[in-house]
């Protein structure tokens, strides 16, 4: 009996850190957004972007930007800590090539979890409506997705890890992430008409 | 007499089931997906003569993207190139299912960075990484309605870095550099 408790002690912390790892692995993995159900869309829209830079490919290469040059240190400041970057758009030529069960999809993992709409940006005259979510993991944030919604366009970006508006906005342009001009989230939701 | 039955099973096992080596599990790859290409499409792939000439001009390629400043950076080390010519690639309203043939043939080591594409016109660029000891490999497909070309370099880390600022920019200029003969 003694030993069977010796040997409980011994592996006690050793369960105990891999049930943490999980749970940080499972942290981790609900940042990261299922957007595959929308690849079918690349048969009718004109012009499709698929981005997936995961954690292992930015940090390899985040370590290879050139010091010397004060652009890489920043961009390396920025995605320091970043674990993925995933964009799908899709343009097409007519309205209606979409439907809302795609929008659906991408909402449905949204809703009843940890993510909060910290902007939402409609335009009835253009039919455009912008909706920035971000993650919270504890007292950090830890994934941040947009959702953009045209009638002739859907995009749909994922960050996977620390990230804030202010950061997502210095890295529009690069790494294949489109250009929002998003205004600062306010406090409370409030759409612009 | 066991040693003999052994170097045959293992090099039978080699023919059956292909190289362990990692330079032939890419190549490997490289033919795939150009199997892939030419099962989905029908067409035909065309070699190029002038793979030394690519290694070079893959070396320029780099220095360019650097800003004709980092030469020594842009050690390509090799270069593959595949060309299709005067083909029709017509993907009949399906070219997200070529898409996905393609992710499922390099699942396995690859990484796929960027994928972009234009149904209507039968364009399709698709640019996949994966580590090669200190460096790493990049493998460029690029469709259009009537050629296509495949393109595998292996480039500095550095190099890497700069792709992913910019991914569609380093797949345009790889492909070009490597296909263009401009003697």
């Amino acid at each position: 009996m003694k030993t069977l408790f010796q040997t409980i002690l011994k592996v006690a912390p050793l369960v105990l850190l891999l049930v943490a790892g999980a749970a940080l692995t499972a942290r981790a993995q609900s940042a990261r957004l299922q957007m595959d159900q929308l690849d079918p869309l690349a048969n009718k829209a004109t012009e499709t972007v698929d981005v997936k830079l995961d954690e292992r490919m930015m940090q390899t290469t985040a370590r290879f930007f050139a010091s010397s040059d004060p652009g890489d240190e920043e961009i390396k400041a920025l995605i320091k800590g970043v674990k993925g970057i995933y964009v799908k758009s899709f343009t097409f030529e007519k309205e209606g090539e979409y439907s809302q069960v795609e929008v659906e999809s991408i909402l449905s993992q949204l809703r009843g979890s940890a993510w909060n709409k910290v902007i939402g940006v409609t335009s009835k005259k253009e039919s455009e409506n912008v909706e920035v979510y971000l993650l919270n993991a504890g007292d950090q944030i830890g994934g941040l997705v947009v959702l953009s919604v045209e009638p002739k366009e859907l995009t749909v970006v994922n960050i996977v890890g620390p990230i804030n508006l202010e950061k997502l906005a210095q890295l529009e342009g690069q790494f294949g992430l489109p250009y929002f001009n998003l205004p600062p989230a306010k406090p409370k939701t409030k759409q612009n008409q | 007499m066991k040693r003999r039955l052994a170097i045959t099973a293992l090099a039978g096992a080699i023919l059956v089931l292909g190289s362990p080596f990692p330079r032939a599990r890419a190549n490997d790859d490289f033919s795939a997906v150009v199997r892939a290409i030419e099962q989905f499409y029908h067409v035909k792939h065309q070699n190029l003569p002038l793979l030394a000439r690519a290694a070079i001009t893959t070396t320029r390629t780099a220095a360019k993207i650097r800003g004709g400043e980092a030469k020594r950076i842009a050690q390509a080390g090799s270069a593959r190139v595949v060309f299709f010519e005067d083909q029709e690639f017509d993907s009949r309203g399906r070219i997200a299912t070529f898409k996905a043939s393609l992710e499922n043939t390099l699942r396995d080591a690859w990484s796929p960075l960027v994928e972009t594409l234009a149904a209507k016109e039968e364009e399709q660029t698709y640019i996949y990484v994966r580590e090669a000891g200190q460096r790493f490999n990049v493998l460029v497909v690029t469709i259009e309605r009537h050629e296509a070309t495949v393109v595998q370099v292996t480039v500095a880390p550095e190099v890497l870095a700069t792709l992913l600022k910019d991914p569609n920019e380093m797949g345009r200029a790889i492909t070009s550099d490597a296909t263009i003969n401009d003697n």
